[in-house]
């Protein structure tokens, strides 16, 4: 299937899902005036992508610094897709970047780690500019 | 000729806003494009006025669901409403710093009349419950299968506000109007 990439804008966030080199990775602020509209496409192509691996390594990088409460839920379903991927064989690391001093993304980062263990979490903290 | 009357009658606007000492206010209408231009200039007022961190953060966090709220429930829209969005809906958002160095962050927009029925029993709700609770109940609902019906979002926006709030949310309702106009819906949080 073709790569999957969305530029970014104020409220949105950059994605760029390579599937033909297994590295997905969403970057930016998320705060769209919809997320389910915004986000159901993405995750309708994630699915399917996943569906189609058996046995690969997938890299997913994230590094929001902001998302509303809408695009929790839409990023935790996200996650929740990947663990399936993950419980079906395939070897999902996924890299969490946050702000050094961003307790709340910290936090959620490591909610995910702990309700998906099929995945490899990696927390990366970044310094501010 | 330099005309006296204007700061005898508008000053008075002004000063009224710095003894409130309101650091940001805005009356009119919301879309995508203006409420991401105002989180932007929330962001850097707080920045130079060096709030630190985790306050902005919050506060940031907290304008951004009340004006989005805004964006998707008020009643006083100047098109239909469409799936796709792009709508653009009345309402006013302000923040203030009171004299203890907390914010208050108050927003109010006109709603539809069933509509305050279900905001107060959510929001009495919300009121009820300790801290601990609404981090309960935004872990659960964030693992519920559907968002709520007629929510755009995921129906966690009050959950997320009041988790970040110092103190329980308070809000209020304006039904007195004349007839034919919407209640107007009050939200105040202390971040």
């Amino acid at each position: 299937m073709d790569n999957l990439y969305i530029a970014p804008t104020p409220s949105s966030p950059e994605v760029d899902f390579k599937f033909d080199v297994h590295t997905l990775s969403l970057r930016g602020e998320s705060y769209p005036e919809n997320a389910a509209a915004f986000y159901g496409p993405i995750i309708a192509q994630l699915k399917e992508y996943l569906a189609q691996q058996s046995g690969r390594r997938i890299v997913v990088n994230i590094a929001l610094a902001y998302f509303n409460s809408s695009s929790t839920k839409m990023l935790f379903n996200s996650i929740e897709a990947l663990n399936g991927a993950a419980e079906a064989g395939n070897q999902v690391q996924l890299n969490w970047y946050h702000d050094e001093e961003d307790d709340t993304i910290l936090e959620f980062g490591q909610e995910l780690s702990d309700d998906f263990p099929a995945i490899e979490f990696t927390n990366h903290a970044v310094r501010s500019a | 000729m330099p005309s006296p009357l204007i700061a005898e009658k508008y000053g008075s606007f002004f000063s009224v806003a710095r003894e409130h000492q309101v650091i940001f206010y805005y009356v009119g209408y919301f879309s995508q494009h203006i409420v991401a231009a105002m989180a932007d200039a929330v962001n850097l007022q707080l920045e130079v006025a060096g709030v630190p961190g985790p306050t902005r953060r919050k506060l940031f966090s907290s304008f951004i669901e009340m004006a989005q709220n805004i964006i998707h429930y008020s009643a006083d829209t100047l098109a239909p409403p469409s799936p796709a969005g792009g709508e653009l809906r009345h309402g006013s958002v302000c923040i203030r710093q009171e004299a203890d160095g907390r914010f208050l962050l108050l927003c109010a927009n006109p709603i539809e009349p069933r509509m305050a029925v279900e905001l107060r029993l959510k929001l009495e709700k919300l009121r009820s419950m300790t801290l601990d609770e609404i981090r309960q109940a935004y872990r659960r609902t964030l693992r519920e299968d559907a968002a709520p019906e007629g929510s755009k979002g995921a129906g966690m926006g009050f959950l997320t506000v009041a988790r970040d709030a110092r103190e329980p949310l308070e809000f209020d309702f304006d039904t007195a109007r004349s007839a034919g106009e919407s209640p107007v819906f009050y939200l105040k949080a202390a971040i």
